[in-house]
């Protein structure tokens, strides 16, 4: 579904992403986790076409990632969630329908906006809306195209504990449907229970990469370690 | 085109939406009732007033050269010029962007052209530079209506040359910064631009001293008919002339060159942009934090502005309570600048003033030069008070906790600039009022001047910050409060200054009244702030 080629991106002569490669099949759920600046933003908004890449190939579902039609396979969950002001939240669910072509999105765009409790909010412009309710409403337009693969940057940031325990219950649904997602994140416990694999980087590159089952055997044969005390000793510093 | 429905339609919602926020609070039309009912009154006194005939605008009537009108073309020239020159040198630093961050994060990862998206929003770029140009025209054209007969068409190129040299601006700028990106070609672009400026000096230079008296000749070249065919704006220029001259085919060619200049750019940009999202992200974040600052939304950071924000300190404290304003805003001097009391651009800015001093002992130099470089630095430090950044510290959470009392709070705010104000004064107006042998009263009166221009400024900031719940409100009733100080407060201080001056023929008298007069003006306003501040503690609690 995503193939990442020796990805690059610098910026002068600082590489913020370094020389990386990785592959996530269909229905595969991956954490990318890391320290602050470690490199998973850039790394995901290059992958959405934000950030331009140095160097490196980028597939999603056999296209370049930049092209038409592999933005259909995929939606993005911003790490900071930007709507428009002026706005309602219905209104960008309208939105979100035409830019990706979808069909009666009604009875989908009003079972999201339920899930997220927004449903008596579908009135309120964007310029009203807290963040945690801006970041709801974000992965509501993310999850409406319906789309093969999910990149989420930080999702759990600013949302209220019944938010993110139905993210955690969506992000199993969603791999229960087959669905690709990759989660950026430096909460390890957010997607602990749901991940297949977890990537760790640090620097730019990548310095761990595996099932979370192979992890915790690692984690465990070194003196009794926990996931999060692996983590730490992957991305401490020298 | 998918792409262009789906914009449209999103922005007819969003002015749906924005009439209908409008609407739900009449209370905030009257100011604007008020502006409307102020343009119907200028626009019916215009028609029954005595119209200028064409042949009285032209700088060469009867063979006499009109310098009065000459310098008013070429003064308001060189204002355009300057505008986009700068224009065109912030372009090599920074990308324009015509996005908002909600469009990079829905719009720019959706199934959608990137060029389509540009394209459309490139052409939309042309409504505010179009509503700016008729909210002018509305400002001016009521005083323009009673002395010119402007006639629909003349309305028409008026708005039209207006709203295009802006408009133009953000094309060209994007093209800049494209070819950058593309070819990596900054520093000859960079040259260029330099290299416009200086000609543009040197067009004022040349004739000015080819002439005999230098402000008789130094807009005689910017303000000639020729100077209409210089692009941009020459164009606006000579299009907006056609209520002078009623040349219809004059002004039709300068807007074809307009038409045919904005294909090609769009043709170059579109070419040459590619994938473009990542060079206006940085812009268009910074744009966002921009418009969230001046809708009060968010308070401007530490490092904005700075010129030495790594700079390590070790100040001692100033004392206790809101003492530490003001040494946090010495810290924060000290970062921006060299030193905290005074800084390169002010040293700069006194030097100069020192320099018109000096030369004025010759008699190809005039003192009127160095008494109008002191009324521009008043007008000047009224704009920096209009303009203080830090305005925002007012929404922070500490200000309203410190336990000081208000007045001492906002005192502690402004010493350092008061501070400031004074030491520049001082240091401008002391060597200068010796070297130039003038009124030795002028120590005196010039930082006055200064201190009170700096406080109705800053109070004409932060009135409609605090005072006003909605943001759009605050950036649309600013304009109209500055407008109400200058025609209730500053005009007549300044028309009464003027008096004085031509009844005593003596500089220093026809400033001191202006002085009074800011005194009186700034007074006013700094007990208005300082009750709106209690009002400030009100809402947040």
């Amino acid at each position: 579904m995503l193939t990442v080629t020796n990805l690059s991106k610098t910026y002068g002569k600082q590489a913020a992403v370094d020389d990386i490669s990785f592959h996530l099949d269909g229905g595969e759920v991956v954490g990318l986790l890391g320290p602050n600046g470690a490199g998973k933003s850039t790394t995901m908004k290059c992958i959405v076409g934000l950030l331009r890449k140095t160097t490196g190939e980028i597939t999603i579902g056999g296209y370049d990632h930049l092209s038409v039609e592999a933005k259909k396979f995929f939606s993005y969950i911003p790490e900071t969630p930007y709507v428009y002001d002026l706005l309602t939240i219905w209104e960008h669910m309208q939105f979100i329908a035409q830019a990706y072509g979808v069909r009666d999105w009604q009875p989908r765009a009003k079972e999201l906006l339920e899930l997220y409790e927004l449903d008596d909010k579908e009135k309120k412009l964007g310029r009203d809306l807290s963040k945690g309710m801006r970041q709801k409403v974000s992965i509501c337009c993310a999850l409406l195209p319906d789309p093969q693969l999910l990149f989420f940057d930080e999702p759990m940031i600013g949302l209220d504990p019944k938010a993110i325990k139905n993210t955690k219950l969506l992000f199993k649904k969603l791999k229960e449907e087959g669905k690709t997602i990759l989660v950026s994140t430096h909460l390890i416990d957010s997607v602990e229970s749901i991940a297949d694999r977890i990537m760790i980087m640090k620097d730019g590159k990548i310095i761990g990469n595996d099932t979370v089952e192979n992890l915790k055997i690692q984690a465990a044969s070194g003196d009794g370690l926990s996931l999060e005390d692996l983590f730490l000793e992957l991305t401490k510093d020298e | 085109m998918n792409e262009v429905r789906l914009l449209l339609r999103k922005d007819l919602l969003i002015l749906k939406n924005n009439i209908l926020l409008i609407f739900r609070n009449p209370a905030r039309l009257i100011p604007y009732a008020v502006m409307i009912g102020y343009f119907v009154f200028m626009y019916t006194r215009g028609i029954t007033g005595n119209k200028i005939s064409a042949d009285e605008l032209t700088t060469e009537a009867a063979g006499e050269v009109d310098f009065a009108l000459q310098n008013v073309i070429g003064g308001v020239t060189l204002l355009a010029l300057a505008f986009l020159i700068f224009q065109l040198y912030r372009a090599t630093k920074n990308n324009v962007t015509f996005f908002k961050m909600a469009d990079v994060n829905l719009l720019f990862t959706a199934p959608v052209k990137p060029e389509n998206l540009l394209i459309y929003y490139m052409a939309r770029s042309i409504l505010p530079a179009l509503g700016g140009s008729l909210f002018f025209l509305a400002y001016s054209g009521g005083q323009m209506a009673k002395d010119f007969e402007l006639g629909v068409l003349g309305i028409v190129f008026l708005v039209l040359g207006f709203a295009l040299f802006f408009f133009m601006v953000f094309p060209l700028r994007f093209l800049i910064y494209t070819l950058h990106t593309k070819f990596g070609i900054i520093q000859y672009i960079r040259g260029g631009i330099i290299g416009l400026g200086v000609l543009l000096v040197s067009m004022i230079l040349i004739p000015g001293l080819m002439a005999e008296e230098f402000w008789q000749g130094m807009f005689s070249w910017i303000a000639s008919p020729w100077f209409d065919l210089v692009p941009v704006v020459g164009w606006s220029r000579g299009m907006m002339g056609y209520f002078v001259n009623q040349n219809l085919i004059l002004s039709s060619g300068f807007l074809f060159l307009y038409g045919l200049t904005y294909f090609t750019v769009v043709k170059l940009v579109i070419r040459y942009a590619g994938y473009y999202y990542e060079d206006v992200l940085e812009s268009t974040k910074s744009n966002e934090e921009k418009l969230e600052k001046a809708l009060g939304k968010r308070e401007v950071t530490e490092d904005t502005y700075s010129l030495n924000a790594k700079k390590q300190l070790a100040l001692p404290e100033f004392g206790v309570g809101a003492k530490a304003f003001y040494w946090r805003n010495y810290v924060h001097s000290s970062r921006q600048d060299f030193h905290p009391l005074i800084g390169v651009y002010t040293l700069g800015m006194a030097l100069l003033g020192i320099i018109f001093a000096g030369l004025s002992n010759f008699d190809w130099f005039s003192h009127k030069v160095v008494y109008i470089y002191l009324c521009f630095m008043i007008a000047f430090y009224f704009l920096a008070g209009i303009g203080r950044a830090s305005i925002g510290d007012l929404k922070k959470p500490w200000f309203i906790l410190v336990p000081a009392s208000w007045t001492s709070k906002f005192w502690n705010m402004i010493k350092l600039d008061l501070l400031q104000t004074v030491i520049f004064s001082l240091l401008l107006i002391v060597p200068s009022v010796f070297l130039a042998q003038i009124h030795v009263g002028l120590i005196v009166v010039f930082p006055l001047g200064m201190i009170f221009a700096y406080l109705v400024g800053l109070a004409v900031n932060l009135i409609p910050q605090v005072g006003l719940d909605e943001g759009w409100d605050r950036i649309l009733i600013k304009p109209l409060m500055i407008g109400g100080i200058f025609v209730f407060g500053l005009i007549p201080s300044f028309i009464l200054g003027m008096i004085v001056f031509a009844v005593t023929d003596q500089f220093i008298y026809g400033l001191l009244t202006m002085v009074v007069g800011l005194g009186l003006v700034a007074s006013i306003l700094v007990h208005v702030t300082l009750d709106i501040l209690k009002r400030l503690e009100f809402k947040e609690i």
